[in-house]
């Protein structure tokens, strides 16, 4: 028997460490020409910037290389360049904000260490399913409870606890996928397989189908009672992905596809500000004193980026309305132009490759939605705010993942990222690209079983 | 669940996809379009936060730079006008939410440093970090300028001077004017509120009355009459002119008279030095209106001024076919009364085509520009831009002129320093109708030396309510012409 080689898990974090460096520098290269662009100076602090920069960065690198030594490599150095590159556009922005975004950064990547840390074995979180829905509901319900939740730009998706803000839809998303990848990693074969006939279609017993339409169901409602279309629309693609992933049956998906047009035509004539959305999509221009404004300021932005952009500080994008949050990619659009705006989707795509491959990587069922799961929400939600912002889809307010100003999304988007990363960890550790060690948990309960062994009783 | 997997993966890349292809309409398909918006003000923004060049006089003084603005400010630099109302005519203005006018507007390529030169220049020196803004220089001197404000003091009117030679303009001055460091406020409400006071505002500051403004000529039009006479050859030095106080023309039964009926007669050099009316209501009634109206044009009366600043006015006198069925308007005409109406800058050019053989050049205020390192970018090349009249007929108008400085209307207040012979016509144009109380522009065209000149000045008292003779535009408007050609021949 020949000695594990584990260069390919050494490999990848150097090319990790690499990568991670590379998007600090870029950051700290692009903080400098922004604050260059605007008042024509090198930003005073940029060493300590710098310093603080590659301590984070390194502090994730390191926690990676110890807690999952045999994960994918592209996963931490992209999401934290997106970060960068968010931060650097918000902090050009304004600087109140930069300051929180900063704060938000430390705990979203503190977050992100102790995912690491606490879930150990993915495949355990499968159990948890149930508390997974449970807390999804409660997350989804809060901003309804009066005196803590509140409205803010028209949608009633804010919670205010204490001194604290956030938005508890940036989690439902994720304990829904964890709920979807354990539901239908048990049942999915059952739901697949069918025993009842309806006509000439075959379809599941109730009993197995109910609890998932109506988690599903009860998401949607909630969404769109609390007129947060984006959110809707990302967990209904959530839903119908993971359900076709687990069956594998077509139908599903046109069922999927039936019901989302059922649900646009219904919200449509439902809906008075489902119908201005529309308008302002097909057409912002000719609104443009009213709801189309902030549309046609993108368009604007971009325009003036055109393919090289106007270089950062040096345009205009303090004209776009909520340019630091859902307009955020025009903002980036105009200053760093096509080529930078073009960075930012193959960033995603990046990102939609590492989360698929290592949702094909693992053999086990539930790992495989998790990963799928996780993929979507982050590889959806990018595609509808920048569809939105760029007039390809409707536009609905929600994030951009890692770039977008907010505490709630950037933290539970490297949970996500965490979670991307335990996964492909653990099918590194069962190909046999890494020692396939017991966990700190393990070795302690092994001690303590070991110690209850030697015990008399 | 695997090809399922691989089959989402084709999906969002096809989305993804999508967005790179209307990533592309957006940013290169329709950025014209865009750009061109109207409502789209990111070019005028950017345009407006980009550092600007200087505007000068041609001595070297500097009239308009951009300086950095205040830390906290919206705009990045901040447009400083040194002496702004003497020279507000000259540059004009540069705001964000007003636009520009003058020099600033004319010129904004080259200040913005964005003409094709500048721009090559400007990638050579991408990396030295090269500034490509432009300097202005204009024909304006500083000094002429402000002997200009001095001497025509807080009364309406306007003063221009101009290099007989090249048509360069070395004063450009207006009584009101307006500082253009009022309008250069962050608060665009507040600058709109002063553009609107400005505009309100008996004397238009905002307007150059100089070459945006016309006004009746009175009888330094004499000089287009005789000049179109001589050239014709219907009058001479030798023709002699009836003793009369009054003259009745065709078409009327209400006669022509001199100033205060005075009778006045002679030849030509003594009713030109007197100013008498009624010859020259003669020799436009003889000449004829398709001659007169063709010598006119000859001057330039008719089109706007060729002037390098924006919106110029045009001189008018009349059409052949108007006068034909209104003569005695053509014989008053004849003297700059009626329709006639003259902008104070033509009128120096008029000057100033006699003092140079009657080739009437373009007017011009912009002398240069050049680039940041000072390399010239481009000169004003002078230009003739009428001529006005034979050769011959200037020399004689020259004598007429010189004639009138020496004896006539203009000798109590047109004598040079230093004994410099110089030349002139005035005018009064009277305003008022009969028993009205008098009112009256006051005008003095001239040139100097006689013998080498080298400026003629055109000076015009707005609607003053001195008496009305013969000698009022002399006797107001001469000391005027006097102390700004005094300074003008030292320089």
């Amino acid at each position: 028997m020949t000695a594990p080689d584990y260069s390919i898990a050494n490999r990848r974090r150097s090319i990790e460490l690499g990568l991670v460096i590379a998007a600090g520098i870029i950051t700290a290269g692009a903080y400098t020409l922004a604050s260059l662009g605007k008042n024509s100076v090198i930003p005073p602090r940029i060493l300590p910037f710098l310093g603080v920069l590659l301590a984070v960065l390194l502090f994730a690198h390191i926690a990676v290389r110890r807690l999952a030594h045999g994960a994918d490599s592209t996963l931490l150095p992209i999401a934290v360049l997106l970060n960068g590159l968010g931060y650097v556009m918000i902090a050009r922005l304004s600087e109140r904000l930069a300051g929180l975004q900063t704060t938000w950064t430390f705990i979203a990547i503190a977050t992100f260490v102790v995912v690491l840390l606490f879930v150990e074995r993915v495949n355990d979180l499968a159990r948890y399913q149930w508390h997974f829905f449970g807390a999804a509901a409660v997350l989804l319900l809060l901003p309804m409870v009066p005196g803590l939740g509140f409205s803010s730009g028209g949608a009633r998706i804010w919670v205010n606890i204490g001194p604290i803000n956030f938005q508890p839809g940036e989690f439902a998303k994720l304990a829904l996928a964890l709920f979807f990848a354990g539901y239908l990693s048990e049942r999915g074969s059952l739901i697949a397989r069918g025993t009842r006939q309806w006509g000439r279609f075959t379809i599941p017993e109730p009993r197995d189908l109910l609890p998932l339409v109506g988690a599903w169901a009860f998401s949607v409602v909630v969404m769109v009672g609390q007129r947060d279309l984006g959110s809707s629309l990302l967990f209904f693609t959530l839903f119908v992905v993971m359900v076709w992933v687990a069956t594998e049956r077509a139908g599903y998906l046109a069922l999927g596809f039936a019901l989302f047009a059922g649900a646009c035509f219904a919200a449509y004539h439902l809906f008075d500000h489902v119908q201005t959305r529309v308008a302002i999509w097909l057409d912002p221009w000719s609104r443009y004193d009213g709801k189309g404004y902030q549309l046609a300021q993108a368009m604007f932005a971009l325009g003036s980026g055109g393919t090289s952009g106007t270089g950062l500080g040096l345009g205009d994008p303090t004209r776009i309305p909520e340019a630091k949050n859902d307009f955020i990619f025009a903002a980036i659009g105009e200053e760093l132009g096509l080529f930078g705006a073009t960075a930012i989707l193959l960033a995603f795509v990046v990102i939609i490759g590492a989360g698929l491959r290592t949702a094909l990587r693992t053999q086990r069922p539930f790992e495989k939605l998790l990963a799928t799961g996780l993929t979507t929400i982050l590889g959806v939600q990018a595609f509808i705010i920048i569809g939105g912002v760029i007039r390809v889809v409707p536009l609905t307010g929600i994030t951009l993942p890692f770039v977008s100003y907010g505490g709630s999304s950037l933290v539970a988007n490297y949970a996500i990222l965490a979670l991307l990363i335990r996964t492909s960890d653990a099918s590194a550790r069962r190909l046999g690209e890494i020692p396939d060690r017991p966990t700190i948990r393990e070795r302690w309960e092994a001690r303590r079983a070991r110690r209850h062994e030697q015990t008399p009783s | 669940m695997n090809q399922r997997i691989r089959r989402l993966a084709v999906a969002l890349l096809a989305l993804y996809a999508i967005l790179f292809v209307q990533l592309n309409v957006i940013q290169v398909g329709r950025k014209s379009n865009l750009d061109a918006d109207a409502r789209n003000t990111r070019l005028t923004v950017r345009t407006f936060n980009d550092p600007r060049g200087e505007i000068t006089t041609i001595d070297g003084k500097v009239i308009a730079e951009s300086v950095r603005s205040e830390p906290a400010s919206e705009h990045p630099w901040k447009r400083v006008y040194a002496d702004g109302e003497l020279y507000a005519h000259v540059t004009g203005y540069y705001t964000f939410a007003y636009g520009a006018t003058q020099v600033e507007r004319v010129a904004n390529d080259v200040l913005a440093g964005r003409t094709a030169e500048q721009q090559v220049k400007g990638l050579a020196s991408l990396f030295d970090g090269g500034d490509t803004t432009g300097t202005v220089v204009t024909t304006i001197d500083s000094k002429i300028q402000a002997a200009a404000r001095r001497a025509l003091g807080e009364r309406e009117g306007s003063v221009v001077v101009v290099d007989v030679r090249t048509g360069a303009v070395k004063a450009l001055w207006s009584f009101p004017s307006f500082d253009p460091n009022l309008l250069t406020t962050e608060d665009d409400d507040l600058a709109g509120s002063i553009i609107q006071y400005l505009n309100d505002v008996p004397g238009d500051p905002l307007l150059a009355n100089s070459y945006q403004q016309r006004y009746m000529p009175g009888s330094t039009f004499k000089v287009i009459t005789t000049a179109a006479a001589l050239d014709a050859g219907t009058i001479g030095l030798g023709s002699v002119f009836a003793e009369e106080s009054e003259f009745l023309p065709p078409q009327t039964t209400d006669p022509i008279a001199n100033y205060k009926n005075k009778v006045c007669g002679g030849d030509l050099t003594e009713v030109f030095r007197r100013s008498c009316n009624t010859p020259f209501a003669r020799t436009a009634l003889e000449l004829g209106p398709q001659k007169l109206t063709a010598a006119a044009q000859r001057f330039g009366i008719g089109e706007s001024l060729p002037f390098d600043l924006p919106r110029s006015a045009a001189s008018t006198f009349g059409t052949a076919d108007y006068f034909e069925d209104n003569l005695p308007l053509l014989a008053i005409g004849g003297f700059g009364q009626g329709n006639t109406q003259m902008v104070p800058l033509h009128m120096a050019l008029v000057a100033a085509s006699v003092a140079n053989g009657g080739a009437m050049m373009k007017p011009y205020v912009i002398d240069s520009t050049r680039d940041h390192d000072g390399r010239l970018l481009d000169r004003t090349r002078p230009s003739v831009w009428k001529q006005a009249m034979t050769p011959e007929s200037s020399t004689i108008l020259t004598q007429l002129m010189t004639e009138v400085v020496r004896n006539g209307t203009a000798s109590c207040c047109f004598q040079l320093a230093n004994g410099v012979q110089s030349a002139a016509k005035t005018g009064t144009a009277q305003l008022n109708g009969p028993g009205e109380p008098e009112r009256s522009h006051a005008w003095i065209i001239g040139f100097a030396p006689v013998d080498t000149p080298r400026y003629a000045i055109a000076v015009m008292l707005k609607g003053t309510n001195a008496e009305i003779s013969e000698g009022t535009g002399g006797r107001l408007a001469g000391p005027v012409a006097k102390a700004v050609m005094d300074v003008a021949l030292t320089r």
